[in-house]
């Protein structure tokens, strides 16, 4: 599966070849021996035990009984994948997996959008803003959903509390399959949002001055410079964060394991969490393994897509 | 990937600036040298201590108890290096002890419920127990009831030490159901047979704290769907790959779920700590859970009592189980640690007296046949409720916090949510325990 | 959003001059924009502060409706029993050690790895390269259950060992890596081979000294990224005595049951590790993010 020779290069600038070609060939100086491959050695050990060996094996498991507890293991050929091909709770979580992509992707580029617009503009609060934004990110994921349990909590909790205070009866939040999903994106979106902003933030301030200030001469507004100038030449800063972003949330597992578990009546159980909960809480080694390889061929295939995507806009 | 840098982009080749970025590095460089060095574990063999890790599933009353316990059984053994780490109830609880046992290095000894057992893989995940150590510790078939002694044994070997069976019960606040005309002159709840009766009551009850007339945990209804199922003599019959239930009750017992919701005589959602809680503060008069609860509300101050499981088909039938102690697989199993591990537990059981003011029947029967035993209330309350016990059909997912109790609660609590009807959630039930059933059991 | 590429057309060199209109939006417009800045980012530390507004109350009051924001009877009480129990100190130890193994491997490994691919041609070179880039696709997430079982049979599991050692393949930071050190000019190096130096000091005393700013990059994602994970540790540990924080404050905090102070408190804690490292490296941090994610 990693004899992959066309990893989706990005093109970095219009008009450069594909970079894996151009890597390949630009070694004009080095010798040919083996001392390279003594440099490589240590990463390829690495790669190969922790990385290669267990997608080989674990594609070898799918077609056992293997079981977390041991014992006598035989082969069933494809009953591991017809039963995960045929399994609804499978397809919820996949559904709920792109759901929550759905949901986070748009919020979590605008977010960012909004956010490092306001940084690029009031830049007397530059320190204070970029504390305020990006410090979640840094916060270990329990830490984050503590904090964001303590809050939603229906009856106990700083919403509802604050809601009742205006005499408003407040929803509730992560105990009902109506809002769980929602109540999780809002929480990973303040924790996450952070990463996308310092890349819009960044990719604003390399902006050279001399076009605002050529602009600003021409008369243009505020909010003529951002939507003439920021935002076009902030196209493919987007472009990239919402590829980085859509790769991210198809991955989700932690907060939502942290925050709901999985409930209310698996309304928010990813993929992610279907295999741990097959392969460690069931202890169906087999059957978790069927399962991993089919999304993980889901996800290159969409990794692959949206690279496609990128780059064709790039070109 | 969250902390990954993007992979697409060629790093701008940014001239070498000042010395400041080179700190961090070699700051982790040294710290690695520190962790390679020094910061392992430490080893207790070295202190002359006998290392013990116990696991445990007991939070809130129990959890209380058991510190309680430990703080004693340390204190009587300062030989040993103690240390009782406790996890998250249920599958959480079962899927690290399970985990850990696939290491190799997980805990000395751990609790477990006895429904439980045939879903740990006794003689893989867990490790035998040798009756003549037990024994010579004081814990023989002698001294524990039979019917839970051979709840014990897996392939004719002991893999489990019984600590006590625990039940479903019904607790009353006392000066709501007081001010509802619902105790007598010795504080005893009415009475009441049948389900119209029952809810009769609850409205009764409502109208006084006007919130609600009992407090039940929605996010746990599977026991309480067993015992109003068996109450009704309701069989649940796992075969193979087939199966038997009896709609008509079943869908009786949801229908008592689904309307104590609906009705507003019970919360919609309530959780396992809000639902001692919502008794407590006098939002409900009754509350429907675990006999492990009392010392919650005892620690509350409320003054309440307790009495058996609702007869609201006729009878007291009620959901049990029994909590035990399994030694979880070791990869290298240190006999003294073993020796520890046997005796610590006879220890908690000689001395369970305490955890049995937490409510729960102790195993270990000269506890339970002690006056001070007879002198707890409200156990002595409700110590008929041992005899109306309801264990589940025995099956590798089934059992306290199973597969089959935790798919259940997906279909159960929409019932208390009103988001399905109960024939909406016995279909799914149904549909639960059919694929339960055509999983093979990986154990 | 705007997703088009074009440029905006060069402005022309009759333009108007500045108008004094400019002047009056500076007073208004700027007086709404820092409000609304300062509005949005006190919004965004909320949770943070009422974190850190429940951790000092006392236990009784935190569940006090309304919710209030100040107590007057403010306490570190919680602070202290959650310190007493000593859990978090130890978490925090483990979070150390396991980090900087990660981060001090990972830099080491991929920095050969990106020196070898980058300066040296040999035999099957092009397809070991994309083999490794090809890695970048597989999602590390789906091999849990074959790491796992791996990990028993190495007898790794609920180690420091088998907490890092996974997480060092990193194939991203291969190739960045080597795209910087493809950037250096060979000259650098034609002077110091010319005085004798063999590839090793090469690396050592020309590539990495022009290599700080990706590598500080490179160390502090790492660093952030191995303290923070949650999934492997959480998956390869079950001993409360070897988890990371991460995966104490998420798994074992049940006994805490609904001392909310003392769960804020934790939280806290768990927070002020990174966020200190945060503050200490803001400035790389966010030269890290542009120079790996935004230019070239």
């Amino acid at each position: 599966m990693t004899s992959q020779t066309s990893a989706p290069e990005p093109r970095t600038s219009p008009g450069a070849p594909p970079s894996a070609a151009r890597d390949l060939v630009d070694v004009r100086r080095g010798p040919t021996t083996w001392t390279g491959l003594w440099f490589v050695l240590p990463f390829l050990a690495f790669y190969l035990l922790f990385l290669l060996w267990p997608a080989v094996v674990g594609l070898g498991y799918a077609f056992t009984d293997r079981s977390l507890a041991g014992g006598p293991l035989s082969f069933v050929g494809t009953a591991n994948w017809r039963e995960s091909l045929t399994d609804p709770a499978l397809y919820d979580s996949l559904w709920n997996t792109l759901w929550f992509t759905v949901l986070s992707v748009p919020l979590m580029v605008l977010l960012a959008l909004g956010m490092a617009l306001l940084t690029d503009h009031a830049r007397r609060l530059g320190w204070f803003l970029r504390l305020s934004f990006f410090a979640p990110f840094v916060l270990p994921v329990a830490v984050m959903t503590l904090i964001w349990n303590w809050m939603y909590n229906p009856s106990l909790g700083l919403f509802n509390g604050t809601l009742a205070r205006f005499g408003v009866q407040g929803p509730e939040w992560l105990f009902s399959e109506d809002t769980a999903m929602f109540s999780v994106v809002i929480a990973t979106a303040w924790w996450q949002v952070g990463f996308n902003y310092l890349l819009y933030l960044a990719a604003m301030q390399s902006i050279p001055k001399e076009v605002y200030e050529a602009a600003s001469i021409d008369g243009a507004g505020t909010w003529q410079r951002i939507g003439r100038i920021t935002l076009p030449l902030l196209a493919r800063t987007t472009a990239l964060i919402t590829v980085l972003q859509l790769i991210g949330s198809l991955r989700v597992f932690e907060q939502i394991y942290l925050m709901t578990m999985g409930g209310p009546n698996f309304a928010t159980r990813t993929v992610i969490q279907y295999i741990y909960d097959s392969g460690f809480v069931g202890l169906r080694v087999g059957l978790a393994s069927s399962m991993a390889y089919i999304f993980m061929v889901l996800i290159i295939a969409a990794s692959i897509a949206q690279f496609r995507l990128f780059s064709r806009k790039e070109a | 990937m969250r902390s990954a840098p993007p992979p697409h982009q060629t790093p701008p080749p940014i001239p070498p600036t000042g010395p400041g970025r080179r700190a961090f590095v070699t700051g982790a460089l040294a710290a690695a040298g520190v962790a390679a060095t020094g910061c392992a574990p430490p080893d207790t063999l070295i202190s002359g201590q006998t290392r013990l890790r116990q696991w445990n599933l007991f939070a809130g009353g129990d959890g209380l108890r058991m510190i309680e316990m430990h703080d004693a059984y340390e204190a009587e053994h300062t030989d040993i290096d103690f240390r009782a780490t406790t996890f998250t109830w249920g599958a959480p609880f079962y899927t690290k002890v399970a985990m850990g046992a696939a290491g190799g290095r997980g805990a000395d000894i751990a609790t477990s419920h006895v429904s439980r057992l045939e879903s740990l893989a006794p003689g893989r995940l867990l490790d035998p127990v040798d009756p003549a150590m037990l024994a010579e510790a004081g814990i023989d078939d002698t001294v524990v009831l039979p019917n839970i002694w051979d709840k014990c044994f897996f392939d004719g070997r002991l893999y489990a030490i019984p600590i006590d069976t625990h039940v479903l019960i019904q607790y009353y606040h006392l000066d709501v159901c007081r001010q509802a005309g619902l105790l007598d002159a010795d504080d005893r709840l009415m009475e009441v047979s049948g389900a119209e009766e029952y809810f009769d009551m609850l409205r009764e009850i409502k109208a006084v704290t006007g919130t609600y007339g009992v407090s039940v945990d929605t996010w746990g209804p599977w026991s309480n769907f067993w015992a109003l199922y068996r109450q009704q003599d309701g069989e649940l019959v796992l075969g193979e790959d087939d199966y038997e239930m009896d709609d008509d009750k079943a869908l009786a017992a949801m229908e008592v779920l689904y309307r104590l919701s609906e009705e507003g005589l019970a919360p919609r959602h309530s959780m396992a700590a809000d639902t001692a809680a919502n008794l407590a503060n006098g939002q409900a008069g009754l509350m429907i859970h675990g006999n492990w609860e009392i010392p919650t509300l005892e620690a509350t101050g409320v003054g309440f009592s307790a009495t058996q499981f609702p007869a609201v088909f006729g009878n007291h039938r009620t959901r049990g189980d029994s909590h035990c102690y399994v030694f979880p697989h070791q990869r290298d199993r240190d006999p003294e640690r073993t020796r520890a591990a046997v005796e610590y537990a006879a220890w908690m059981l000689r001395n369970s007296l305490t955890w049995a003011r937490g409510g729960h029947i102790p195993a270990y029967q000269p506890v339970v046949e002690s006056p001070e035993y007879d002198e707890l209330h409200p156990q002595a309350e409700y110590r008929e409720a041992a005899e109306n016990v309801q264990f589940e059909p025995q099956a590798w997912f089934s059992g306290s916090a199973g597969r089959l109790q935790e798919e259940a609660t997906g279909a159960l609590t929409t019932l208390h949510q009103g988001t399905q009807t109960p024939e909406q959630a016995l279909a799914q039930l149904k549909g639960t325990i059919r694929d339960l059933l055509t999983v093979p059991s990986p154990v | 959003m705007v997703t088009s590429t074009t440029r905006p057309a060069a402005p022309t060199a009759a333009s108007a001059p500045a108008r004094p209109l400019r002047r009056r939006r500076v007073t208004v417009g700027s007086t709404a924009l820092y409000t609304v800045a300062a509005l949005a980012a006190l919004l965004w530390l909320v949770p943070l502060l009422w974190a850190f507004a429940t951790s000092v109350k006392p236990e009784g009051e935190t569940t006090a409706m309304p919710p209030a924001w100040f107590t007057p009877d403010a306490t570190f009480e919680a602070y202290a029993q959650v310190l007493g129990r000593g859990d978090i100190i130890r978490w925090t130890m483990n979070s150390l050690i396991i980090t900087v193994i990660v981060t001090a491997l990972t830099l080491v490994v991929c920095v050969l790895a990106a020196y070898g691919f980058s300066r040296f041609d040999f035999r099957g070179r092009s397809w070991l390269f994309a083999l490794i880039i090809g890695g970048i696709l597989i999602p590390p997430q789906t091999l849990i259950v074959p790491q796992f079982v791996l990990m028993t049979q190495l007898g790794l599991v609920d180690t420091y060992w088998g907490v890092a050692l996974p997480q060092v393949v990193a194939p991203v930071f291969v190739f960045i890596l080597k795209r910087f050190f493809d950037a250096i000019p060979r000259d650098y190096e034609d002077a110091a081979r010319i005085d004798g130096a063999g590839s090793v000091r090469v690396l050592w005393s020309v590539i990495l000294p022009l290599s700080r700013p990706i590598l500080t990059a490179v160390g502090i994602f790492t660093f952030i990224g191995a303290w923070n994970n949650f999934l492997w540790p959480f998956i390869v540990t079950n001993d409360p005595e070897m988890m990371t924080l991460p995966v104490g404050l998420g798994t074992v905090l049940g006994q805490y049951g609904i001392q909310y102070a003392q769960v804020m408190a934790s939280a806290v804690l768990g927070a002020i590790p990174l966020l200190i490292v945060f503050l200490l490296f803001q400035r790389h941090i966010v030269t890290g993010v542009a120079g790996a994610g935004i230019k070239g």
